[in-house]
């Protein structure tokens, strides 16, 4: 612990200098509580929902016959399950969580009628129960990404529009001159994600394009939805988090708007290296390459940034949750996205398209980077919402170990299994037969199953630690983060 | 929080929260943390500007490179598949006729389509799809191997000892397939050619001329029907 004079200056509002500012952020952090409490107490029951349906499925790979008696659990319908419930479930409503509790922060603005916000979030929370009901139920529209029945997604949109109105209206009312680049992220995705999830369903369910229109429209929405919508909430939340828990200055503002504007320029069209080998113009596929490789701008620009600001405090990953989970996406997201510019590589993607190699960078980008960064975000703010400690340390530890350690054999054993799979699919003349193609991925699907119950055992006790946090009363006097260890002395805070 | 410290609307928060020492001890989680982050203004290293504009130069390069035909315009370039097209070496109207290698097309359709049941080998599989591998049917009479494909064939038929019972769509013009003759003698003449098959090739004429014998029949042969020509 600190000494008892800093302990005793930082109690007395006279002589502390930043007792005011934190007076005011405890005033925001509890307009936030309700929504807050609310998005993330979702989310975690998304996720474990998730992480059943994706056992299921990769179970199905290896065993077929794994509950195949069920129509409703066949796997068409399991696996579609599985990815809308973590994406529309738990990913989102954990980037609405994070993304307007940082908002109302950054922005020094109290988040006005919360209830409403609440009201949005049941909204949303229905349609996509009602979504994830149709697509078991054999609804599904089929199309990548966007499988949701189109009897939900208006009503997704306008829960949407309510919360992302929110944020903007909080942003607005703002009382901070500067804006930080978590913000500049945040209020970007808010405008993108509408953009992208309109046009898509317009194009692709409503009024539908003709032609390979629709696919280009389908890979524009899917590999957008990551780059614009998922990957700047995690960003924000690594550029926050990052330097908080450090409490040091973000390394650069030139590496920030650099790596900002390279990424909001360039994403945009990488979507369509999907369809290399496919009957598109090739120009268009061309220019999609071209804006893959220049990807490789923003990842490395925002990885330095990133770097340079962690340099001289990797001790620190020693004690804090928050920043091992952050740091640990951070990592990942450099490394996925070094892959994902890789993988538009025209020879390249002959080899690895349709092979397990994809799923593995999937699970890079949105669990190794994404979710990781999420679970660190939880880890910081639900103290700051509760006013309560997480009741365990063996518990983080638990979760980060297990995620951590299964999500990289996961993508170890999918990226080696795919590229196998791939050469095999070329190669006609040593592999005539497509059964023994499937044979040969089989253990890698088998490592991938033992991953991902690894990766369960983590979610499982992060969720008990949730819960148990929920229901645990408040502690009556000051009290400590909890830490996977105490320093030596009390410098770092979580 | 007590509640009676504030109101909830009102903005003015200085006062009440910095003023009651019960309120700050319970917040002892936000008095604990760091400061709200802030940035640096470390300037952008020269390498890294010096990389970023390698990555535009090359990237560039490479799409003048690969651009299939954009050039004046999207008009052009919107039809063209092949990312190598060079307009200079395209030209529409040098009447050189577009010489053919059967075998080579024909396997090209066989392993899109025909692969599926027959195997990209020939071979077939037991008991469901006869194996076109030294079949009689494959490398025997020209007249039976053109119907099959034209009309498709349902019903027991023998290949090599071993009967198959099933159905083989038909893929003649104005079937579901709806190939057209040059199509059918692609992938005849593959078939009949590889994996140690030795026979003729089927010629176009051969082709239009059993259609138009045929006229418009829209059931399937069947062996025994097959057998009875000559």
């Amino acid at each position: 612990m600190a000494s008892a004079l800093r302990i005793a200056q930082s109690l007395d509002p006279s002589t502390s200098p930043t007792s005011v500012s934190r007076a005011e952020l405890s005033e925001i952090d509890a307009s936030t509580k309700a929504p807050a409490l609310f998005f993330l107490i979702s989310s975690v029951l998304w996720l474990l929902a998730g992480t059943a349906f994706a056992l299921i499925s990769s179970f199905k790979m290896h065993t077929p016959e794994f509950l195949g008696d069920y129509e409703w659990l066949t796997f068409g319908r399991v696996r579609t399950a599985h990815l809308n419930t973590v994406i529309y479930g738990w990913s989102v409503n954990a980037a609405f969580a994070v993304a307007f509790w940082l908002m109302a922060r950054l922005s020094r603005s109290v988040l006005r009628h919360p209830t409403l916000l609440f009201v949005a979030g049941a909204f949303w929370n229905i349609g996509v129960s009602i979504g994830i009901f149709g697509i078991l139920r054999g609804d599904s529209t089929s199309i990548e990404w966007l499988e949701m029945p189109s009897y939900v997604t208006p009503l997704l949109f306008v829960a949407y529009a309510l919360i992302g109105a929110w944020a903007i209206i909080t942003f607005r009312f703002g009382k901070s001159k500067h804006i930080y680049v978590s913000q500049w992220y945040i209020l970007a995705a808010l405008f993108w994600f509408p953009w992208l999830y309109s046009i898509a369903q317009i194009m692709m369910i409503f009024e539908p394009a003709r032609g390979t229109v629709q696919a280009l429209v389908n890979w524009w929405f899917a590999h957008n939805i990551l780059g614009l919508w998922f990957t700047p909430i995690g960003l924000a939340a690594v550029y926050y988090f990052l330097p908080k828990v450090l409490g040091k200055p973000i390394h650069s503002y030139y590496l920030s708007v650099l790596g900002f504007w390279s990424l909001a320029f360039f994403y945009n069209w990488a979507g369509v290296h999907h369809l290399i080998g496919g009957p598109v113009p090739a120009w268009v596929l061309s220019a999609g390459i071209a804006a893959s490789f220049m990807m490789v701008v923003p990842v490395i620009v925002t990885s330095i940034n990133h770097h340079m600001t962690m340099v001289g405090s990797f001790s620190a990953l020693k004690y804090s949750p928050t920043l091992r989970f952050i740091v640990f996406g951070a990592v990942s997201y450099t490394l996925t996205s070094l892959q994902g510019s890789s993988m538009a590589i025209r020879s390249w993607s002959e080899v690895t398209h349709f092979t397990h190699y994809t799923i593995g960078h999937a699970h890079w980008g949105m669990y190794a980077f994404f979710t990781m960064v999420m679970f660190g975000s939880i880890y910081y703010i639900m103290p700051r919402l509760m006013l309560k400690e997480w009741p365990s340390a063996a518990l983080i530890s638990t979760h980060f170990w297990a995620t951590s350690i299964g999500i990289i054999i996961y993508v170890a054993a999918l990226s080696i299994g795919g590229v196998l799979q791939g050469l095999a699919l070329n190669d006609v003349e040593n592999y005539p037969v497509f059964m023994d193609i499937v044979e040969l991925t089989k253990k890698y699907l088998l490592s991938r199953s033992y991953a991902g119950i690894l990766i369960t055992v983590g979610h499982l006790a992060f969720a008990v630690n949730f819960a148990w946090m929920l229901i645990a009363p408040r502690a009556k006097s000051s009290t400590a983060p909890t830490l996977f260890r105490n320093p030596s002395s009390m410098v770092i805070t979580r | 929080m007590s509640d009676d410290n504030y109101k909830k609307s009102d903005p003015k928060i200085e006062q009440a929260a910095a003023s009651d020492e019960q309120i700050q001890e319970v917040h002892s989680v936000l008095l604990r943390e760091k400061s709200e982050p802030s940035e640096g203004y470390s300037p952008i290293p020269l390498l890294l500007l010096g990389f970023v504009s390698t990555m535009i130069f090359v990237v560039s390069i490479y799409f003048i490179h690969n651009r299939g035909g954009f050039t004046s315009g999207i008009g052009e370039a919107a039809m063209i598949y092949d990312e190598r097209f060079d307009p200079k070496l395209h030209r529409p109207d040098t009447g050189v006729v577009k010489v053919v290698d059967p075998m080579v097309v024909g396997k090209r359709t066989y392993a899109q389509v025909c692969a599926a049941c027959h195997q990209i080998n020939g071979a077939g599989v037991p008991n469901g799809f006869p194996p076109l591998v030294d079949s009689h049917w494959v490398t025997g009479s020209e007249e039976r191997v053109v119907r099959i494909l034209l009309h498709g064939l349902s019903g027991p038929v023998e290949v090599n000892g071993n009967v198959y019972n099933g159905i083989m769509p038909a893929f003649g013009a104005g079937s579901a397939y709806n190939w057209d003759d040059a199509k059918i003698v692609y992938v005849l003449t593959y078939i009949r050619n590889e994996w140690g098959n030795e026979a003729t090739a089927i010629t176009p004429e051969q082709v239009t001329a059993i259609r138009e014998a045929d006229g418009a029949r829209s059931t399937a042969m069947s062996a025994d029907e097959l057998l009875a020509l000559p």
